[in-house]
């Protein structure tokens, strides 16, 4: 009897040991896949994927410090241009790479997360709602005071991206419907930019991604829809795009080990956390 | 007209002097009124620990330290780059240059120093694209590079406040080792330098804090928003000044507005210990030399 | 010993040369990497199209209009300004005030551009935007107000040396026949040392063409061609630092390299404007 117990509890235990060994690596600690790996891993680009590029390199960093990892901003066309031209390991987008860019480049796409583009103003702002019309003539420049929006009797600052940005291509296209963005707007740099102008300005109007909104901003819903993880999940909010990590050819080394822990269950946690809908 | 103005031109210069004053005063009391209570070492290290991070074993996250890193080896590489071409190039344009070259190179240097910071920026820029094309891609934009162009900046007001250091020698100084028979270079290094050792101090501390200010040149040359340590002169690395610009339009809260406002402190701090170190050293150090 | 002395004295010389090559080299590097503009006649259409991408436009006109504006709106601020506490400095304060305003001055060349640009965004930017401008409060008043601070100390520096460097016997003479300190400076100081305050005035503007953040921060960066003090514009500078690239053949990168050689000829023009003063200076100021 004791034997048999004894004998069960041994048996137990190799399974478990056995089970661990194998559910290690995708439970118990994703960041294994940089196991052995070292080196720089350059990552310029998408201005939304900021927050999570961060976070992931925080993680990464802190347990392999052989591995550096540095993360600049500048847009999701210089992120495409950089890894094209092999100045980066790893370029963001935040809009899909154009099939002409794919096949000069020989680009791979990896879409780890996905987001929408939401229009905000001011928290104090009384104007809620919007119609896609009523944005489309805000940018073009043809409604110019809150006062014909039910706000208060001011101008409207208009807010708006560089050409680099894959945030404005989408907003461009899926809200302005290739509408005019009058030149005289204010052009910010980055989603955190846009973000921080739209919370310092009480009159303002931006457009930003949807992970990036917070309490210090305000979603204005577009007919009738407002933008939440929830609304571009399941489709309702229709200005939505995936955001990409994009290498030169398939990745290798450590920066395979990076887009794999992206898709890993802790980088999509990440993901999560810093607003975006993951994939898995 | 004229009588008029000269009743009302010392009550606008008063006023000029006021507003000046009063200028500086709400820029000094705004940054340490919003940064220093929330200074404290934590800012610096973010949650590693001060000594781990002093001794470079683990990386610092959302602390200033590795801007603090990246601007301090930035001017020290970048000084250490341009003094000695500067200071060699003073001399010549001081001791040795005929009428037509000196004319012509000192049109050359204050051109140099006239050309924005953000052109040199970019060339340098240029410069890594052309690298990494040859390169294979082993090479860009990276600490070295942008401590090359921050050289570049600062060369003419080294050349300028060499060249003027050694002009200004007391021509009877300058000719008593001469008769005495030494030679030109004994009279440089053992003259003339010692005797303006002071301004030419004074004018590197302005080199180095013009180094540690600049951002146009560093924002196209290397610098990143994260980074981290750099391990190697060819990686890329954060920088104080970028790190206070990028802060002050996209801090995500509270927080990171903290941190912006820490580090224009820091910075501030660093270019006016800077800037006190050359106003003594252009003081003290002449006396301190003349009664050695 | 001959030896050495000849290496170091060569090394001297290469120095020298090796610097003035390096300028030189900047500018036909910028003018290498801009020659496809020159081919086709690119380069006028850059100077005068407006910049809009989406419709194959990347011309610099606006670009050229911000910076000149916001330069020359801020110096025209800067200038009496400056000339005012140049005065003080020199003719107007009391005696223990002088100095410490000149050391002031020499304080603020110290403080870093980005920490200007830094608190005008927090302090500057709010009140343009509820009391004086309207609109988001970053634009060309706003810039302009902040970089004529910063190129101030530049100016009143230069003003005060060449107000000083009127012969002194002069100004004793007005003070002898019981001229004001304003009368000295009116009619005997400022008819002497006008030459250093151009002199001072092209440095100020040079310094406000060249600067970066400033307007960068705060001068809202639009594309449109600016018709108002009030309304938000991109300088030249300000483009080539948002207008990142990473291949020579594309246009925004030919457009950058056009605002880089505009910049540069625009300087080295300063320059050769400052050299002509600088041989009108009577006796030598």
């Amino acid at each position: 009897m004791l034997a048999y117990i004894k004998k069960n509890i041994l048996l137990s235990a190799v399974c478990t040991l056995c089970l661990s060994l194998v559910a290690w690596p995708a439970l118990a600690n994703d960041l294994d896949l940089f196991r052995g790996q070292h080196g720089v891993i350059k990552i310029s680009g998408g201005t939304a994927h900021i927050p999570v590029m961060k976070e992931a390199a925080k993680q990464v960093m802190s347990a392999y410090p052989d591995i550096q990892i540095t993360i600049a901003g500048g847009g999701s066309g210089v992120g495409i241009k950089q890894v094209g031209e092999k100045m980066v390991q790893i370029g963001n987008s935040g809009r899909k790479a154009t099939a002409q860019e794919i096949q000069q480049y020989g680009l791979v796409l990896f879409k780890w997360a996905i987001d929408g583009v939401g229009v905000v103003v001011h928290p104090g702002n009384p104007v809620h709602a919007l119609t896609s019309a009523q944005v489309q003539a805000i940018y073009a420049g043809k409604i110019t005071n809150w006062k014909d929006l039910g706000g208060v009797d001011r101008a409207i600052n208009l807010y708006t991206r560089d050409e680099a940005s894959g945030t404005r291509e989408v907003f461009w296209k899926k809200a302005l419907n290739n509408g005019e963005i009058a030149a005289g707007a204010n052009v910010v740099v980055s989603n955190g930019a846009m973000k921080t102008a739209i919370a310092n300005d009480p009159y303002a109007i931006g457009y930003v991604s949807v992970g990036h909104i917070d309490t210090s901003v305000r979603p204005v819903s577009l007919d009738g829809v407002v933008p939440t993880n929830a609304t571009v999940k399941d489709g309702s909010y229709p200005v939505a795009r995936g955001l990409y990590s994009i290498t030169a050819g398939e990745p290798r080394g450590a920066v395979k080990a990076f887009i794999n822990f992206l898709f890993s269950p802790s980088g999509q946690q990440i993901a999560a956390a810093k607003g975006f809908i993951p994939v898995r | 007209m004229v009588r008029l103005l000269a009743r009302f031109l010392p009550g606008f210069s008063w006023c000029c002097a006021l507003a000046l004053t009063a200028a500086v005063a709400t820029l000094v009391w705004f940054l340490l009124r919003g940064g220093l209570p929330a200074s404290n070492v934590e800012l610096l290290f973010g949650g590693t620990r001060a000594m781990d991070a002093l001794m470079l074993r683990r990386q610092v996250f959302d602390g200033l330290f590795p801007a603090l890193f990246g601007t301090v080896a930035l001017v020290l590489l970048a000084v250490s780059l341009a003094v000695p071409v500067g200071v060699a190039a003073g001399i010549y344009m001081a001791e040795y240059a005929g009428d037509w070259s000196k004319a012509l190179l000192s049109l050359v240097f204050d051109l140099l120093a006239g050309i924005p910071s953000i052109v040199i920026g970019l060339s340098g820029f240029a410069l890594a694209i052309v690298l990494h094309r040859s390169f294979d891609g082993r090479l860009g934009p990276c600490l070295l590079l942008s401590a090359l162009a921050l050289a570049f900046l600062v060369l003419p007001y080294l050349v300028r406040s060499t060249q003027t250091a050694l002009e200004g020698v007391d021509p009877l100084l300058r000719h008593t080792a001469l008769t005495l028979g030494a030679s030109k270079l004994q009279n440089i290094f053992l003259v003339l330098l010692p005797n303006r050792l002071a301004d030419l101090t004074g004018g590197i501390i302005l080199a180095v804090g013009r180094c540690a200010e600049d951002t146009a040149v560093i924002m196209l040359t290397g610098v990143v928003a994260s980074a981290g340590v750099p391990d190697s002169m060819l990686r890329q690395y954060e920088a104080l000044p970028f790190y206070v610009y990028y802060m002050s339009s996209q801090y995500t809260g509270p927080e990171e507005l903290q941190k912006g406002y820490a580090a224009a402190i820091l910075l501030m701090m660093i270019c006016s210990l800077l800037f006190v170190l050359a106003f003594v050293a252009q003081r003290r150090l002449k006396s301190w030399l003349l009664y050695r | 010993m001959a030896m050495l002395s000849r290496t170091l004295e060569r090394l001297f010389f290469l120095a020298a040369i090796g610097s003035a090559l390096l300028t030189a080299a900047v500018f036909l590097l910028l003018c290498q990497l801009a020659k496809p503009l020159f081919q086709h006649g690119g380069l006028g259409t850059l100077l005068c199209s407006p910049w809009n991408p989406g419709h194959g436009q990347y011309g610099i006109y606006p670009m050229i209009v911000g910076s000149l504006s916001i330069a020359f709106l801020s110096v025209l601020i800067s200038f009496p300004f400056s000339l005012g506490c140049a005065f003080f400095i020199t003719h107007f304060g009391p005696l223990a005030l002088r100095r410490k305003l000149l050391n002031l001055v020499r304080f603020m060349t110290s403080i870093p551009t980005v920490v200007y640009g830094f608190v005008a965004l927090f302090l500057l930017v709010p009140f343009m935007r509820e009391f004086l401008t309207g609109g988001s409060g970053m634009n060309i008043l706003t810039a302009s107000v902040v970089l004529a601070i910063l190129i101030a100390p530049t100016m009143i520096i230069f003003f005060v040396d060449s107000l000083q460097r009127v012969p002194l016997s002069y100004r004793q003479a007005v003070d002898a026949l019981g001229g004001s300190p304003a009368q000295q400076l009116l009619y005997v100081v400022l008819p002497m040392a006008w030459p250093g305050i151009l002199n001072g005035l092209l440095l100020g503007l040079g310094r406000a063409m060249g600067d970066t953040l400033i307007s960068l921060m705060l001068a809202g960066n639009a594309v449109a061609v600016p018709t108002a003090l009030t309304q938000a514009a991109r300088t030249l500078t300000a483009h080539i630092a948002l207008v990142m690239a990473a291949d020579f053949a594309s246009m925004e990168f030919q457009s950058i390299f056009a605002c880089g050689i505009f910049l540069y000829l625009f300087t080295a023009l300063l320059i050769v404007a400052l050299r002509l003063v600088g041989r009108l200076s009577p006796r030598g100021l």
